[in-house]
């Protein structure tokens, strides 16, 4: 289901809010800007996940909350939390 | 029957049961000591699924893992196979039948992927394990809105395809369009004086499955031959392979719902000369869509080795496939993905891979599976219009082998429509291209000579030295032997 980039934002804030037992209202927005990601994982595969090597368009979602900045990726199809401890994840 | 033949009848038969049972212990027992492992699931205690474990199955779902690829040793029958995955809670999904002992295991019982690959790995019959990688091309793109404008170059070439879009394709015929630089391209106009190619040579696109109903591709799309039997595989039983294969299990039809597999298509062989749209690097061939990866985006790494698998067995059923197109990687090795890819190989099938988008030296972070180091594949890195390695594109001195036309390029996509797009996926089917036009000038190489030839016929480029194994771009002309005039 193709999202835009509000709708992106929104369930990256949902993602990152249930992940670490806070409120929505407790999730900050500290930027949304384009960016081209490296291949269709949007530079942020999952496990051994393999992707096209395309480059492909989308958002870069920075949220903060307890401190701290996480970093979405998202295109019009997918939302992926990179880096987080480590670990990137689909969500 | 009377009451005392019915007795006796019935007594032997309770024996042969007991007997029976007493055997199966017996060997399973045997098994067990053997191999080292638990009794069968039937006969051992239920387990419980801990928190962890849920938790790790949770973790698996999101991350992919779900299942495990074993190769067992030579020798390992399937009977003994099927007991090992008994006995450790699991059962044999699939065999893999063009690489000899090589299984997807389905793990039963909530193991992590870590744990079973770790089982398996301590056993004396196996040779690896592995978790079988999720692969994924990414989900539909937002079509760009470019606006075409006409270049005509007829009266500057003669010979060349009427295509309407032509103008825009500069990796074919780079004239300096769009600030590009004049013949920084792969010399198809040249090429194209010796052979168009050929719908005798059977190119397949390893990928999202192909749009084959595209207007500029389905006079060139590859439809199983009527003196050919549909595709029986053992596990996935009779698949009607009419217009290629697709490895999904839920999706046999090799149709793109991506858009990815088709712009690779559209490079290798949109129909030339055809008074629509664009030109593929060969005007005439076959393309063979193989889908591993479905409209989510997300195929494994069993997935694909099962469409190689096809491709192998389709080349031993006389269809004439030489190259698989393969626009995908990661950084994660798989050595059941390398053992098929070796297969491939022994059967004269030229493997193309893309080098990465990570615009890293890959002798010093490999690129999968563009790095594995066998005779049958080319590394291939991406260039812009103006024969510079593109900013996004890996390379290696010692394990990328060419490089080829791989930024803003315009082709096929989903809808019949046209697209686009920059990365190695793109640079790939050029090379994958080059390969099938040689091919049909040169039906009878073998796959080290296609290699070879493609490898030493590339034009030595001041921006790739050192940067990738020749020191070049991939050109067509020479590659097929015709006369490039400079």
């Amino acid at each position: 289901m193709a999202q835009d980039r509000e709708e992106a934002v929104a369930r990256a804030r949902r993602d990152l809010a249930a992940r670490l037992g806070v409120s929505e209202g407790e999730v900050g927005e500290e930027s949304v800007e384009e960016a081209d990601f490296p291949n269709t994982a949007l530079g942020a595969p999952v496990g051994g996940e393999m992707s096209g090597m395309m480059i492909t368009s989308g958002w870069r979602i920075r949220l903060s909350a307890r401190g701290r900045t996480f970093e979405y990726r998202a295109d019009r199809n997918q939302v992926r939390l990179h880096n987080f401890d480590g670990k990137n994840y689909r969500v | 029957m009377n009451r005392r033949n019915y007795t006796v009848h019935v007594a032997l038969a309770l024996a042969l049961v007991v007997l029976a049972a007493a055997a199966g212990r017996i060997e399973r027992w045997r098994q067990t000591r053997v191999v080292g492992v638990p009794l069968p699931a039937a006969e051992a205690p239920p387990r419980r699924v801990s928190p962890e474990e849920e938790r790790a199955r949770r973790e698996r779902a999101n991350t992919g893992e779900a299942e495990v690829l074993v190769r067992f040793k030579a020798g390992v029958s399937e009977e003994r196979m099927q007991a090992i995955a008994a006995g450790l809670h699991d059962r044999v999904e699939d065999e893999i039948e063009s690489v000899e002992g090589l299984a997807a295991i389905d793990d039963l019982d909530g193991e992590s992927a870590e744990q079973i690959v770790a089982d398996y790995s301590a056993l004396p019959e196996v040779e690896y394990a592995e978790p079988n990688y999720q692969i994924s091309v990414g989900p539909l793109e937002p079509a760009p809105s470019h606006i075409y404008i006409g270049h005509d170059l007829a009266p500057d070439f003669p010979g060349l395809p009427n295509d309407p879009m032509l103008s825009e394709q500069w990796g074919l015929v780079n004239v300096g369009q769009r600030d590009g630089v004049s013949e920084a391209d792969i010399g198809a106009r040249y090429a194209w004086e010796k052979t168009h190619g050929s719908r005798k040579v059977v190119v397949a696109v390893l990928d999202s499955g192909v749009d084959y109903t595209h207007p500029d591709l389905a006079g060139n799309m590859w439809h199983r031959p009527a003196d050919v039997e549909m595709y029986f595989d053992p596990q996935l039983g009779t698949v009607d392979d009419e217009n290629g294969f697709s490895a999904l299990a839920d999706e046999r039809d090799p149709m793109d719902e991506n858009g990815h597999g088709t712009h690779c298509a559209g490079i290798i062989g949109a129909e030339g000369d055809n008074n629509q749209g664009i030109a593929g690097v060969n005007w005439q061939v076959e393309i063979m869509p193989l889908k591993f990866m479905g409209r989510s985006g997300f195929g494994s790494t069993k997935a694909a080795i099962e469409a190689i698998n096809y491709v192998i067995a389709r080349k031993k059923d006389g269809v004439n496939v030489r190259v698989i197109s393969a626009s995908w990687g990661s950084r994660q090795r798989s050595r059941a993905l390398e053992d098929a890819i070796r297969k491939a190989g022994e059967a004269d099938i030229l493997f193309v891979a893309a080098a990465g988008n990570d615009s890293e030296n890959a002798d010093r972070t490999p690129h999968f599976p563009s790095n594995y180091k066998l005779p049958n594949i080319i590394s291939v890195a991406a260039l812009d219009r103006r024969d510079q390695l593109a900013s996004f594109s890996n390379y290696g001195e010692k394990s990328v082998h060419v490089a080829a036309p791989g930024k803003e390029i315009l082709s096929t996509w989903l809808g019949g429509a046209y697209e686009e797009h920059s990365g190695t996926s793109m640079a790939t089917p050029f090379v994958a291209g080059v390969a099938g036009l040689v091919l049909s000038v040169e039906p009878d190489l073998s796959v080290k000579e296609l290699r070879e030839r493609i490898l030493n016929t590339a034009d030595r480029l001041d921006s790739l030295r050192g940067k990738v194994v020749t020191g070049g771009r991939v050109n067509a002309a020479r590659a097929v032997g015709a006369v490039q005039i400079k």
